[in-house]
């Protein structure tokens, strides 16, 4: 591993986001891929973290300081990335399902999609059906995140996947669910692609929903 | 089927006495759902406080439960201290502008009489409504939120998150002014004739780590805690989630009895059930919800089994709040199966 990614990685987990902006600036200053040193160094210190996250030795305070201290070193790292070299991502459209507000876990899922490489659209909170697929309409392709701590919510899933599939759109998209009251069994009931138990599954789980993808992934 | 001989307010006296009792206190948490026993708009439910405590009483009649638990959302607190909601039409308010998003508004934060403003007068009004219409034969309780989940709403949630670590002076002054009102807050309820009944869900295991539990939420709870005791009261702590990790630090805040969420009561028990009493946790959303009036006494009837080995008393209750789209029926099968196997013996 090139040391300076390897810096990188470890001013993320260390949540370090002066090492983590001055290893970014080395990276310029060398005239190093910028791109490599967020796919190889970044990421893979917030791989890192999702794993010490998914282990109970990172909390939520940890895993929202070491995003800043990632964000803020891609801040540094971006305007040097040539637009060819830029790999098209696949976008992930993300939400808490209308009827719920808890968006903790949803945020979680969304720092480890954007470190993975992902371009998220996030929705936010109570976030109606109907936003979903007009999202979906807008992005053309690619995967639709549904979150929900309130089983209340869970007929509000369904009607994402319906809602897809009477705008035509259900094959372009593949739709993970997530959150307390969501299930395997139900993404199953609902016709959805997957279900994540945590944050790291949910990563994990676009990986694997992303390969089968129409135009799949170009990596 | 067995019949009860108690009344709840009867049966809670002997409970906190140590006296015998015909069958464990049963408490679903019924709290936002008490608007759907009557027909009512969440939304009209958490704005009027008569209606509230009307909501209660009738849900009370309906289920006969054991505590009645008046309640709506978690940032109460933190509204009348500056934070701006977005109330819902048939749904709980959400926090929309948080008081102090940049640190300079803390001095813009209502901290003096903060338990006179926002809705926390209609609450009180709803546990007087409540205590004079079904007072004397069930004991009525209010939730208040636990200084760490008020200050998150106060900060908003993320950003709040992040002054534990990098802005530790910021975010213990924060703790320390909500402490003072939720202490306020909980002693109007106890002068209404309620039980405050804390709530912390922020302050779960699954947000935070025990150490950090240990140095921000644990000493704001104790001195709630302290402040419910003088007055006679036993304290009451909720927090939800997966608590595992937390459990010993939660018997640590002085609570008397622990409401649990996600977390196997006979793992509670063994580890704490000889120091604190414990409550919970028919599984809202896979039972109370989904689940069939089969499902609810089965699970009853398992968590009566452990409870009976609880040295410091157990009460049969929902893990969080019963969900508000809860059929009847589910409810109902809760209260039956208590009577029917929820001898102590």
């Amino acid at each position: 591993m090139n040391p300076l990614h390897k810096e990188l990685a470890n001013a993320v987990v260390a949540m370090d986001e002066e090492r983590a902006v001055a290893a970014a600036n080395r990276v310029v200053a060398e005239g190093l891929d910028p791109y490599l040193a967020i796919t190889e160094g970044l990421s893979a210190g917030m791989r890192k973290v999702g794993e010490l996250y998914d282990s109970g030795e990172y909390f939520v305070p940890e895993i929202l300081i070491c995003s800043d201290a990632m964000n803020a070193a891609i801040a540094v790292l971006k305007p040097h990335i040539k637009a060819d070299a830029t790999r098209k991502p696949v976008k992930v459209i993300l939400g808490v399902i209308e009827g719920d507000i808890h968006d903790i876990g949803k945020n979680i899922v969304k720092i480890l999609l954007d470190a993975a490489g992902y371009e998220v659209i996030d929705l936010g909170r109570n976030v109606k059906a109907e936003r979903f697929v007009e999202a979906a309409r807008a992005a053309g392709g690619g995967i639709i995140g549904l979150s929900s701590l309130m089983s209340t919510t869970l007929e509000n899933m369904a009607r994402v996947v319906r809602g897809l599939k009477e705008a035509g759109l259900r094959g372009d998209f593949r739709v993970m669910i997530g959150g307390a009251s969501a299930s395997a069994r139900f993404a199953a009931e609902i016709d959805a692609d997957g279900f994540g138990r945590n944050a790291k599954e949910a990563v994990e789980l676009a990986d694997r929903l992303s390969r089968s993808l129409p135009c799949a992934r170009t990596q | 089927m067995r019949q009860d001989t108690m009344t709840p307010k009867e049966r809670f006296t002997a409970f906190l006495t140590g006296k015998p009792m015909d069958r464990f206190l049963c408490v679903p948490l019924i709290l936002n759902h008490a608007a759907r026993v009557n027909g009512v708009k969440v939304g009209a439910y958490n704005r009027d406080g008569r209606l509230m405590g009307q909501c209660h009483a009738d849900a009370w009649r309906r289920y006969g439960h054991d505590l009645i638990a008046i309640f709506s959302d978690t940032a109460i607190l933190a509204e009348a201290m500056g934070t701006g909601l977005d109330f819902q039409e048939d749904d709980v308010p959400l926090v929309e502008r948080p008081a102090v998003s940049i640190p300079g508004d803390l001095s813009r934060l209502v901290t003096t009489q903060a338990h006179t403003l926002g809705r926390l007068p209609l609450f009180i009004e709803a546990v007087r409504v409540a205590v004079a219409a079904v007072g004397s034969e069930v004991p009525v309780s209010c939730c208040v939120p636990a200084p760490f989940t008020t200050a998150a709403c106060l900060r908003g949630t993320d950003q709040f998150a992040r002054d534990l670590i990098r802005n530790r002076v910021l975010a213990l002054k924060l703790l320390k002014l909500s402490t003072a009102t939720a202490c306020d807050f909980a002693n109007d309820i106890l002068d209404a004739g309620g039980i405050p009944v804390v709530v912390d869900p922020v302050a779960t295991g699954s947000v935070l780590s025990l150490r950090m539990f240990e140095e921000f939420a644990q000493p704001c709870l104790k001195e709630l805690h302290g402040a419910i005791s003088r007055r006679g009261c036993p304290a009451v702590l909720h927090i939800c989630g997966q608590t595992s990790r937390i459990l010993d630090a939660m018997v640590g805040t002085n609570a008397n009895l622990l409401s649990l969420d996600d977390i196997s009561m006979a793992e509670a028990r063994d580890r704490v059930g000889g120091r604190i009493g414990l409550m919970g946790n028919v599984r809202p959303t896979q039972t109370l919800l989904k689940g069939n009036a089969e499902d609810v006494t089965r699970e009853v009837r398992t968590l009566c089994d452990i409870g009976r080995g609880c040295a410091r008393g157990f009460i049969l209750g929902s893990g969080c709040e019963v969900p508000i789209a809860t059929a009847s029926r589910n409810i109902d099968a809760m209260m039956s199966a208590v009577q029917e196997y929820g001898q102590m013996k």
